[in-house]
């Protein structure tokens, strides 16, 4: 991927992701919540960024497909709890259509999540990624996230796929 | 609701092809939904899904959501609906004016060999106003249906439940149904922005 941004200076990690899609021109938000996220789609709704609130991941996923099917950029915000649910619509939809998308994933249940119970989730998260043949990335604490966020919206649009980047709580939890 | 004696699809198909408005975007769900729509009324503005049962609902919300401007259509069935009936919720709670849900009642799960519903008399009509669509009916002719066509205009996203039989037979589709196709004629056709790669200076959706 060739990176193209600016490298965003904001400390506040989930500011920067949200500085990010407005700056590439995400027009919209679908998002089933996590209490990691619950924040970051408050602020979003505030932004001129257009949310909408999902009752499933797999719903959400193909919300995503016609938002960018009718031209615009779209990001997902899912627990991993989501992409475990999703398959199918994955499969068959969004990956057999090609559809670019953006998936902003809280990465509930590793070593560092307090919540005991996320952790059967946590386990099986990648293997199941990999069955799926999704594109995917683990976000790094140490680099600017705004950046990671970038490359991850580049390669979804750049291999016409979606592209799940994993989040940790200081990335996305406001 | 379903009743005794209903029409087929094609008869509504009929009627809907007479009465689609010229700028109408059209999501098809798997099965008949798109085999016969694509043989009685193909058009690149047609979106026709091959699988992803339950779905074309939302990716129809979807759509409408990106292109406001523009009458937004989907067909979809009883059993897709039952599949994923949170997606009847968040079309409610995005009342988009500008997106007709044709929800064919036959009563089976018709694309999968005409299995039993889990439930196949659900008033579907009463069940869209309860998740917050006002403008849902029940429809039990194709003169109703034409009828319920012509009224544009409304707040919120309409459905119209269509009391069909079901499809006595598979139909042959008229032209490849090659997903990635699909997806591109129909984004052609709308002039849907081009994604321009970073090595040419862009990153970004633009307009041509």
């Amino acid at each position: 991927m060739v990176a193209s941004g600016k490298q965003s200076a904001n400390p506040h990690r989930p500011s920067e992701i949200l500085e990010t899609l407005k700056r590439l021109g995400f027009g919209v938000a679908i998002a089933v919540p996590d209490s990691w996220l619950g924040e970051i789609l408050v602020r979003i709704e505030h932004e001129n960024m257009r949310l909408v609130r999902a009752t499933h991941e797999e719903e959400a996923l193909a919300i995503a497909c016609g938002t960018r099917l009718g031209g615009l950029r779209t990001a997902m915000f899912v627990q991993n709890a989501g992409l475990l649910s999703m398959g199918a619509g994955m499969v068959s939809l969004a990956q057999r259509y090609q559809f670019p998308l953006l998936m902003l994933v809280s990465y509930r249940g590793t070593v560092e999540d307090p919540v005991f119970y996320h952790t059967p989730k946590g386990r099986v998260t990648e293997p199941v990624l990999k069955g799926l043949g999704l594109a995917y990335a683990k976000a790094d604490r140490h680099r600017p996230i705004g950046l990671q966020v970038e490359r991850a919206a580049t390669y979804a649009e750049e291999a016409s796929c979606p592209f799940a980047l994993l989040l940790s709580q200081e990335d996305v939890q406001w | 609701m379903v009743k005794a004696v209903r029409p087929s699809r094609a008869d509504y198909y009929k009627v809907f092809a007479g009465t689609l408005p010229k700028d109408a975007l059209v999501v098809t769900s798997l099965g008949n939904a798109s085999y016969l729509w694509a043989a009685m009324h193909h058009r690149p503005e047609n979106f026709y899904f091959e699988d992803a049962m339950g779905l074309a609902l939302p990716l129809a919300l979807g759509l409408a959501i990106a292109q406001p401007h523009r009458p937004v259509f989907v067909v979809e069935g009883d059993g897709a609906v039952l599949m994923h009936m949170g997606a009847l919720v968040t079309v409610g709670a995005m009342a988009p004016a500008n997106l007709t849900v044709l929800l064919i009642q036959n009563g089976v799960h018709g694309a999968s060999g005409g299995q039993a519903l889990t439930n196949a008399s659900l008033d579907l009509a009463a069940l869209a106003r309860s998740a917050g669509i006002p403008r849902a009916q029940n429809v039990t002719t194709p003169e109703a249906f034409a009828s319920a066509m012509g009224k544009a205009g409304g707040t919120g996203a309409r459905v119209l439940v269509l009391a069909t039989e079901p499809d006595s037979e598979v139909v042959r589709p008229p032209i490849a149904f090659d997903p990635v196709l699909t997806k591109h004629r129909f984004m052609s056709a709308i002039g849907a922005p081009r994604y321009v790669p970073t090595m040419f200076g862009g990153g970004r959706l633009e307009q041509d």
